[in-house]
């Protein structure tokens, strides 16, 4: 499984989570998949609609948000392949809460924040089975010229 | 006959079809019908009380069926019922890996001068740099931390040739290890310094082989050998074998 997220996009991912410390970021990820081939176009950050002095460790994003952000995507040609959050002083890693509540097929890209700044990102997919997250590998076309 | 929609995220378990024609009278009824359409979809949407997961939304004509009358809420020809997430998760159910996390980077940069500085200390006889190299080893066993992590902290990070990565992992083994390969290397520097010419340059090879291990085949002998002393503590921890990724 892979995702092809230009660096462009991953900064601002990486900022929007940053900023958002010490709570967690969330937004859209639009893009599209091809046949298994899936690419990040664009990003959209949403409101964290989880209550005060929650938000440190818990993102929502509400049915409303979610039900405007399909309708801006296929506005672009595009579709919401997934979703990226921010985990601030804790691991790029899906958590058992972050299983309890995804989506299947999504693109799940966390961004570990230490301290306010952002350290590493990764990718990962719910299995179909919804037993466990497999990350999936994030390519970028800068990636490919470069090798 | 009522159309019912459906998100982009479960739309991988219908064909593809973002929106399909529903004869069920109610809402429940709609969901059963879709799931005997589509059975892959069934574990996404009901958990294992019976009941809708709880991100599972349902709306009809815009208002949410909580707030109608629930799944018995009646659907008419014109009625359009809409499945629609909420999306959610967050850090904190990871506490207790979260008190463990190792930074693999720093592992990787350890092992690596240990093995550089081994080579040059051996090809240029220089005996200080082994007596350095315990030195750092054991400092960083003192302060519980890899010897070499400063350089990733001066150096690497800031300049962006190495980036952090960060692993909920148990540091305790990899520290044990350090402690192990900081005695080797201390006796190492000792023999060389004593003269034992022959003892002092094996006792380098062998920390290291040991490194070398570590760093390209992902196996940690000295961690293997701590889970093993600690067997009967560990036998309902998380922890997991170095090396066994």
């Amino acid at each position: 499984m892979k995702i092809q997220i230009e660096s462009e996009i991953m900064n601002r991912i990486q900022i929007i989570g940053e900023a958002a410390y010490p709570e967690e970021a969330a937004g859209f990820i639009f893009g599209l998949d091809l046949n298994g081939q899936r690419i990040a176009k664009e990003i959209c950050e949403v409101r964290n609609s989880k209550e005060n002095g929650k938000r440190h460790n818990r993102y929502l994003i509400t049915p409303k948000d979610f039900f405007q952000g399909e309708i801006a995507a296929e506005e672009k040609g595009l579709e919401v392949i997934g979703v990226f959050h921010s985990h601030p002083d804790h691991p790029d890693q899906p958590s058992e809460f972050d299983k309890e509540w995804a989506m299947p097929w999504f693109s799940y890209v966390i961004t570990s924040v230490e301290k306010g700044i952002a350290i590493s990102s990764r990718s990962w997919r719910l299995l179909d089975d919804r037993s466990r997250f497999q990350e999936e590998k994030i390519t970028s076309v800068q990636e490919k010229l470069e090798k | 006959m009522t159309t019912l929609k459906i998100p982009s995220p479960l739309r991988a378990y219908t064909d593809g079809e973002k929106q399909i024609e529903i004869a069920g009278k109610d809402v429940g009824e709609a969901i059963e019908e879709l799931i005997a359409i589509y059975p892959a979809l069934k574990i996404h949407l009901i958990g294992e009380d019976g009941e809708l997961r709880q991100f599972v939304n349902l709306f009809v004509n815009n208002e949410d069926v909580r707030y109608l009358n629930g799944t018995r809420t009646v659907l008419g020809k014109e009625d359009q019922l809409m499945i629609i997430p909420s999306i959610a998760g967050g850090s904190e159910a990871d506490v207790k890996i979260v008190k463990n996390r190792v930074d693999y980077s720093n592992l990787k940069t350890n092992q690596s001068l240990i093995i550089l500085l081994s080579l040059i200390s051996f090809i240029f006889d220089i005996n200080w740099i082994v007596a350095g190299l315990a030195f750092s080893l054991i400092l960083g066993s003192i302060l519980k931390q890899p010897g070499f992590a400063f350089v990733n902290k001066l150096i690497f990070y800031p300049i962006s040739l190495v980036k952090p990565n960060i692993i909920a992992d148990s540091s305790k083994p990899h520290l044990f290890a350090q402690s192990f390969g900081a005695v080797v290397v201390s006796l190492s520097a000792y023999s060389l310094f004593a003269g034992l010419v022959v003892i002092g340059w094996s006792l380098l090879a062998i920390v290291v082989l040991l490194a070398s291990l570590n760093l390209f085949f992902g196996f940690c002998l000295g961690c293997s050998l701590y889970y093993w002393l600690h067997r009967n503590e560990n036998s309902k921890s998380e922890y997991r074998f170095s090396g066994e990724k």
